[in-house]
């Protein structure tokens, strides 16, 4: 091997991976502030506000004190697949970082593969293991219902998710992430002819990440802490580690998948991969940030989520997942291949649009016009 | 008592449209001003009839132990005695003060005191507003005739007793319940 090739295949991807571990390990650990904060002013409350200007130190003070606490190890538990919980999801976790395209160019992405997608989903659905592991190896009830129940949410929601992403696939027809944003750019976001697969997408991702509403692998009213209640200091917070990093790998999907990524246009006109390559630096940056305020908007969705619904039941959960995610996205699938077969990707833009439209102004509407009547009061006599 | 539940349109049920505005509800909730007090820094005025730290007042004081018989866990001790004083040109006995202390530490705030007392106004009452009674050593919660009359002067702590035993003091007043 020569040294420019060893240079070239080695080196710099390992520079690049190691940039963005450093990012998105500084973005995990100040989503912990944002998602705290943004709850307790949704709930009429502050929020953490205490340490540093707006809180903004508990991103440190946070890691410091897991570090810092005792680690419990209960003497009843699986010793090495207890520690090898919190660590089976955390490698997965990270690894996906070095598939994601942040930006345009081969400077924002560590590694290349025509399969990326398939490989990112691949990776990030063995997250799972660490999660059933975990709570099978504490030997608690609790804990060993909570990794159930998270395998039984994962094998139900992995299916719809993996589907609603071929609609996607028969459209840009690559499997190449990078492909995916340049056809988007040079067509229209994948949201307005995937309409149906971005809400699929969407939901399965709350799910796969085991937030509400679908934390039921966690949830506290009924199972304490769920896999993680046996789990202390560094151990707790790996788990908490690879919770954010999956989301926000997820968010980086939904982005680039239904988002049109780094770039900003419509049919080739705009902010393409093209033009933003072209501007050198500045088009690096550039694209950087419009990824990145993209994929926020989505961390915030998911914490805007969290404090508006309420946690499904178990059954509600597989009712939803079986019975109607999977039909909704073979449906879509099978509608996609019609429109694909006859040649016809453009209309279901207009149908997209359209459907949008309608919610939007259905949503606008006055509430009078659609205001519920209260519930009528009828006493039995 | 049945609720019978209006029946939702298709297009609400098929669009998820509650849940849209469940998250409109939440999204207006973000704006809306917060409940928090941050405490040391804001603090929020007791009502007027709160029960705070005892006040004492000498003058006023007549020295009759009703106040003493009145509490029920005995936490007033009074010490009398008489003394021959010239009032208006006559000779008069007269009880006198030696001693007025409130084990504050032991007192459940019921105020049994404050209603014995005769005097007019109340020599002795709790509605002072004054919640902030916390210390690190018990024994400073036993507040003799001085102190209970004079505690707005009481220097605070403002921390941990150092290891030597002298602890770090402020001359700052103990007026809780006012921004100043």
């Amino acid at each position: 091997m020569t040294q420019a090739s060893l240079m070239h295949y080695l080196v710099w991807p390992l520079v690049k991976f190691l940039v963005a571990f450093i990012i998105v390990q500084v973005i995990v650990a100040a989503m912990n502030w944002v998602e705290r904060r943004l709850l307790g002013l949704i709930q009429a409350r502050l929020g953490p506000n205490r340490v540093g200007w707006h809180g903004l130190l508990q991103i440190i003070a946070d890691p410091i004190k897991f570090l810092l606490k005792e680690d419990i190890v209960p003497s009843s538990s699986e010793k090495i697949a207890y520690f090898l919980g919190p660590m089976l999801p955390l490698i997965p976790a990270f690894i996906v970082f070095c598939l994601i395209p942040f930006g345009p160019g081969p400077t924002f992405i560590s590694a290349r593969v025509n399969v990326g997608l398939l490989l990112v989903l691949a990776l990030t659905s063995t997250g799972v293991y660490g999660i059933i592991l975990g709570g099978w190896a504490s030997n608690n009830k609790y804990s060993l219902m909570g990794g159930l129940r998270s395998a039984a949410q994962m094998v139900s929601y992995e299916v719809p998710f993996g589907l609603s992403i071929v609609g996607v696939l028969m459209i840009c027809g690559s499997l190449d992430l990078v492909n995916i944003v340049r056809y988007q750019s040079n067509n229209i976001w994948n949201l307005f002819p995937q309409i149906v697969a971005a809400f699929i997408f969407f939901v399965s991702m709350n799910a796969e990440n085991n937030r509400t509403p679908f934390d039921l692998p966690e949830a506290e009213s009924e199972l304490v802490a769920g896999y993680h209640t046996e789990y202390s200091a560094m151990k707790f917070a790996f788990f908490m580690l690879a919770e954010y990093s999956a989301m926000l790998v997820n968010s980086c999907l939904m982005t680039i998948l239904f988002l049109g990524g780094w770039t900003l246009a419509y049919d080739g006109k705009g902010l393409t991969h093209e033009v933003l390559m072209g501007m050198g630096t500045l088009g690096g940056v550039l694209g950087f940030l419009i990824f990145f305020t993209k994929v926020m908007f989505f961390m915030l969705v998911y914490v805007w989520f969290r404090a508006t619904f309420p946690r499904f039941r178990f059954d509600q959960l597989m009712d939803l997942g079986w019975k109607w995610m999977i039909p909704l996205a073979l449906g879509n699938i099978f509608v996609t291949g019609i429109f694909v077969l006859a040649g016809q990707e453009r209309l279901m833009y207009w149908i997209g649009l359209a459907t949008l439209g309608a919610i939007v102004f259905y949503l606008t509407r006055k509430p009078a016009k659609r205001a519920v009547p209260a519930g009528k009061v009828v006493h039995a006599s | 008592m049945q609720v019978s539940h209006p029946k939702t349109r298709w297009a609400d049920r098929f669009l998820l449209l509650d849940l849209f505005e469940g998250m409109k509800t939440t999204f207006r909730e973000l704006f809306k001003p917060k409940v928090t007090v941050r405490y040391p820094e804001e603090r929020l005025e007791p009502a007027d009839r709160f029960r705070g730290m005892f006040k004492f007042s000498y003058d006023r004081c007549i020295a009759c132990k009703l106040c003493a018989v009145a509490c029920p866990i005995d936490i007033i001790y009074i010490d009398v005695h008489d003394e021959q004083r010239e009032v208006d040109g006559k000779m008069k006995k007269l009880k006198v003060l030696d001693r007025y202390d409130i084990d504050v530490k032991r007192c459940m705030f019921c105020a049994l005191c404050e209603e014995a007392c005769p005097t007019k106004p109340k020599s002795i009452w709790l509605t002072t507003k004054t919640y902030e009674l916390a210390s690190y050593d018990r024994n400073d919660l036993y507040f003799n005739m001085q102190q209970l009359e004079y505690w707005d002067d009481r220097p605070k702590y403002t921390g941990l007793p150092e290891e030597d035993g002298t602890p770090e003091i402020e001359g700052q007043k103990l007026i809780a319940g006012g921004h100043e």
